[in-house]
């Protein structure tokens, strides 16, 4: 049978986003792959370097647009680190709050998405409604839901309204008990169990060696999770467990990431009991002027203050929804970081696309790419 | 891993090509190394020293040279070890790593686009963030925002 290449995307249901799967296709088996980005390339790199330190917080959320303070968190700790701030240890407390929320909130809806495109429509529903109640939270402290531009270099902008950690928990305990539904919803579907079953298969040792990382990698028996192999911020004081499975197929993304999920509740509940009993500054005093007021007028001291303030470079890793993301924020110097760049992990899985995608039908491609989690904003920066 | 244990461990396979290892907080060095022993490099890194994962590359132009980063983590030293060497801006060129971790490639085409480094014997190396055909490097200092005339006229369609 002859081949011929088809083009899935950039508007397809699967894509979830704006880019191109090009599949080169033999009746209904796929031969090769080949993914086309950069449709929604805005320059974030470039942009980074035309702007002060805490005007980058605002590129960081457009990042990724569904865990816009997990980025945030992976750029201020690079920046901090050329800039040699250090942030009060609530603050940091505070970030941790944000990513594991945050982490909630993303595979949520990876959960809503992922189930639509195997056309199960209620567990949509479900994701996305209770996805809000984790965005009602975000909204209460943050002032946004989607936008948050939330952290500072230093700590974080204000802290937590009064009562919040009560809500908080009440989202949590709600969170808790659906967790038991959704994994009856699908694990319990024949339709789902089909469609997911021994797809998209790519062992550990593959994974590791194209660069592949997050559930991705950890669905494939690879325990390697940032967190707790190189606990950054207030990660080495909490107890959690890493989420793992053997099967490296669909189904093995869904159980890691359902999984993670009650991880996260697990490290919830031990963020809001320590910030319950430690109140405290949540941004370091004594910040430099230029650097926490952009705009203000700094007359000559702070010219001189700024011309004198140390080199430095900044690298930060971070176990962000999606895999592991990391920031390298280089100082000369001067109001404006001079190079910025990030490592998406997204970015990382997609290019190993051929080894998961190739040699499975057409009809696979849905659910295998549905369980990738693709968010186009941090691939294409 | 230190980077005395670094530069133990690389100093005999690369000899005179091993420029230098840095301290740099929170990894376990940065390693300086000639571009003309870029393979050995890498496959020692990759073979001896098990850093298995290639996070990320990153190029960095300093005007008169331009540097090649590469980010590694090893499962075993659950650590980072950055690579870096350096190019002359009129000659930007080292050789692909892709060979060696095949997570290099889109990271490679994404350097070379973006701040013009090119990568020998790289597979593939084509645009993957800017259209085909696009003329510019917009990662170069050179490439400065705000002068939208200028880049209508220079964009090459193909």
């Amino acid at each position: 049978m002859s081949e011929m290449w088809i083009n899935m995307g950039p508007q397809h249901p699967m894509t979830h986003g704006l880019w191109n799967l090009r599949v080169r296709i033999e009746g209904e088996l796929i031969r090769d792959v080949d993914p086309e980005m950069g449709y929604l390339h805005r320059g974030i790199e470039k942009i980074s370097e035309d702007r002060h330190y805490n005007e980058v917080i605002t590129l960081m959320d457009r990042c990724c647009y569904v865990a816009g303070l997990a980025w945030e968190h992976l750029y201020i700790r690079a920046a901090e680190q050329a800039l040699h701030v250090d942030p009060p240890e609530r603050a940091e407390y505070l970030r941790v709050l944000c990513d594991e929320f945050q982490r909630l909130g993303s595979h949520l809806m990876w959960y809503a998405a992922f189930v639509q495109d195997l056309g199960l429509m209620s567990p949509f529903l479900y994701g996305m409604r209770d996805r809000d109640l984790v965005l009602d939270l975000f909204q209460s402290y943050t002032g946004a839901r989607m936008t948050y531009e939330y952290m500072r270099v230093g700590g974080v902008r204000n802290d937590l309204p009064p009562g919040f950690t009560a809500s908080a928990r009440k989202v949590l305990d709600w969170l808790s008990d659906r967790f038991r539904e959704y994994d009856q919803l699908c694990l319990g579907s024949t339709i789902f169990r089909k469609r997911c079953d021994g797809l998209g298969v790519l062992k550990g040792p593959d994974a590791v060696h194209h660069g592949v990382t997050g559930p991705m990698l950890r669905s494939a028996g690879v325990k390697r999770d940032l967190r707790k192999d190189r606990p950054y911020a207030v990660y080495g004081q909490l107890d959690f467990d890493v989420a793992f499975a053997d099967g490296a197929d669909v189904t093995a993304r869904y159980l890691v990431r359902m999984e993670e999920m009650r991880q996260s509740v697990r490290l919830l509940r031990q963020v809001l009991d320590w910030l319950d009993r430690h109140p405290g500054p949540v941004i370091a005093e004594h910040l430099p002027r230029w650097l926490g007021a952009p705009y203000a007028p700094i007359g000559l001291e702070g010219y001189l203050l700024k011309r004198n303030y140390p080199k430095g470079v900044g690298f930060s890793a971070v176990e962000e929804p999606h895999g592991e993301a990391l920031a390298y924020v280089v100082n000369e110097g001067g109001e404006h970081p001079y190079r910025v760049k990030f490592r998406s992990p997204v970015f990382a899985n997609l290019s190993a696309a051929r080894t998961y995608l190739v040699g499975y039908h057409v009809a696979d491609i849905p659910p295998i790419m549905g369980s990738v989690d693709v968010c186009v904003g941090e691939v294409d920066r | 891993m230190q980077p005395a244990d670094l530069e133990q461990a690389l100093r005999p396979r690369l000899g005179e090509h091993l420029l230098g290892v840095e301290p740099f907080e929170g990894t376990a060095g940065k390693v300086r190394f000639d571009r003309s022993a870029a393979v050995a490099t890498f496959r020692a890194l990759h073979d001896e020293l098990g850093f298995t994962h290639l996070a990320m590359i990153g190029g960095i132009d300093w005007v008169a040279h331009r540097e090649v980063v590469y980010t590694l983590w090893s499962d075993a030293a659950k650590q980072y070890v950055f690579l870096s060497t350096t190019v002359p801006a009129d000659d930007a060129h080292v050789e692909s790593a892709s060979g060696v971790w095949p997570s290099a490639n889109w990271h490679e085409r994404e350097a070379w686009e973006m701040v013009d480094i090119t990568f020998d014997h790289h597979p593939d190396l084509r645009h993957l963030l800017m259209p085909d055909g696009y003329a510019f490097h917009p990662l170069l200092r050179s490439f400065k925002l705000h002068e939208p005339e200028e880049l209508e006229v220079k964009v090459r369609h193909v």
